[in-house]
């Protein structure tokens, strides 16, 4: 695939703003995210003050958006980004095995709901993983857990099953469908992490089980780890007032840089981090 | 340069560097492949002073479980053959160049 002038990650108003400025300016845009936009937008009851749509229904508002992409003929790729990283002249985003390609990338995922847990960051690399299939060869042979927040981290559960001999699974959800015979899916979950005598605890309420090895696996990923190197404050991305991060050619905008978590405030930022990004792509080409 | 490395030449070699980088990595690990040329392009900048090499877990499951290496890919870095520290993950060029100044 070409490489792209922009990759914007994201389809909620931010990242559609981004898109559709990017397009005005001429720029290759490649669109990531969902076809439905933004379920957060989606299901919003009402919106009151969104200029121009007064007293609008959240998915009248996606409708009017998508008519908007579809006047400029702008598609959304679906895809779910796992990793970007700055690899100095240009960014290389990791989708499922694919790896695509863009010289600027604007971060407009929203921001990331629910904590993460005690121990979790500051053993992560030293018994916490966030990557099973990454991983799973430095735990060949030894006894480990998973903690898991939503179904589809069942099948690496199995996967880590395969070369482990025994694998405690911590559904955060409720209700899982059948795991392979040595997957031991534990009825409580998992509240904290800690490091010990070299192993890891999973402590539950009342329980710790130790562990080799821990991973956890979420769909929604920090921002931080989303982009290995980028500075973050909790939960959102630092930016300056261009939507600039602290990568040079990485802008954000939206949620993820903060509150307040409004529609018209997500699109304009959406409009800043484009007009930065076609500035930072027309100063390179001189 | 990066040099790829064996078990011998990781004991005669890397450990009697006076800085060594090595760069624990697998060939089915995915940040694994985009580090290598960050740290390729690193080691021009900085080749007159850390030596660099690369490890392959796979292949060296020895060297890893003495550097207590639980994730990949991991950077150590060494003086003489002693632990100084170690970096984890993939990291974009400029922070991973200050984190060597810093430990030199």
């Amino acid at each position: 695939m070409d490489r792209a002038d922009i990759a914007v990650i994201g389809t909620g108003p931010a990242g559609l703003e981004a898109a559709i400025t990017g397009t005005l300016r001429n720029k290759k845009v490649l669109l990531l995210g969902s076809a439905d936009l933004s379920m957060k937008l989606v299901r919003a009851h009402e919106i009151q003050n969104y200029l121009g749509f007064p007293a609008v229904r959240g998915e009248d508002l996606a409708k009017a958006f998508q008519a908007h992409l579809d006047q400029l003929g702008i598609g959304i790729t679906e895809e779910r980004v796992s990793a970007v990283y700055a690899m100095g002249d240009y960014f290389a985003l990791q989708a499922g095995e694919k790896m695509l390609e863009a010289r600027t990338v604007i971060l407009a995922t929203g921001v990331v709901q629910g904590k993460r847990l005690p121990g979790e960051e500051e053993n992560l690399g030293r018994g916490v993983s966030y990557c099973a299939t990454c991983d799973a060869s430095l735990v060949k042979g030894k006894k480990v857990a998973v903690v898991g927040y939503s179904a589809r981290e069942e099948a690496e559960a199995a996967f880590l099953s395969e070369i482990c001999p025994e694998v405690l699974y911590f559904p955060m959800y409720p209700g899982t469908s059948p795991m392979p015979e040595n997957v031991k899916v534990m009825a409580e979950k998992a509240t904290a992490l800690e490091k010990k005598d070299g192993a890891m605890l999973v402590k539950t309420g009342e329980k710790a089980y130790p562990v080799e090895a821990v991973f956890v696996l979420r769909d929604a990923v920090a921002p931080g780890q989303l982009v290995p190197g980028l500075e973050t404050e909790g939960a959102h991305v630092k930016v300056n007032r261009r939507m600039e991060s602290n990568l040079p050619g990485l802008f954000a905008c939206g949620d993820i840089t903060g509150t307040p978590y409004q529609y018209i405030k997500a699109a304009g930022e959406g409009n800043i981090a484009a007009l930065s990004a076609v500035s930072y792509l027309d100063q390179r080409k001189n | 340069m990066v040099k790829k490395i064996d078990g011998q030449a990781f004991e005669s070699e890397a450990k009697n560097a006076e800085v060594a980088v090595v760069d624990f990595n697998a060939t089915w690990c995915g940040p694994c492949r985009m580090l290598s040329p960050v740290l390729e392009s690193i080691s021009e900048e900085l080749g007159d002073q850390v030596s660099f090499y690369a490890v392959d877990v796979d292949e060296n499951p020895e060297i890893a479980a003495e550097y207590r290496v639980q994730s990949i890919p991991n950077l150590v870095l060494m003086k003489k053959g002693a632990f100084v520290d170690q970096s984890i993950g993939f990291k974009p060029q400029a922070a991973l160049t200050a984190w060597i100044r810093g430990n030199l």
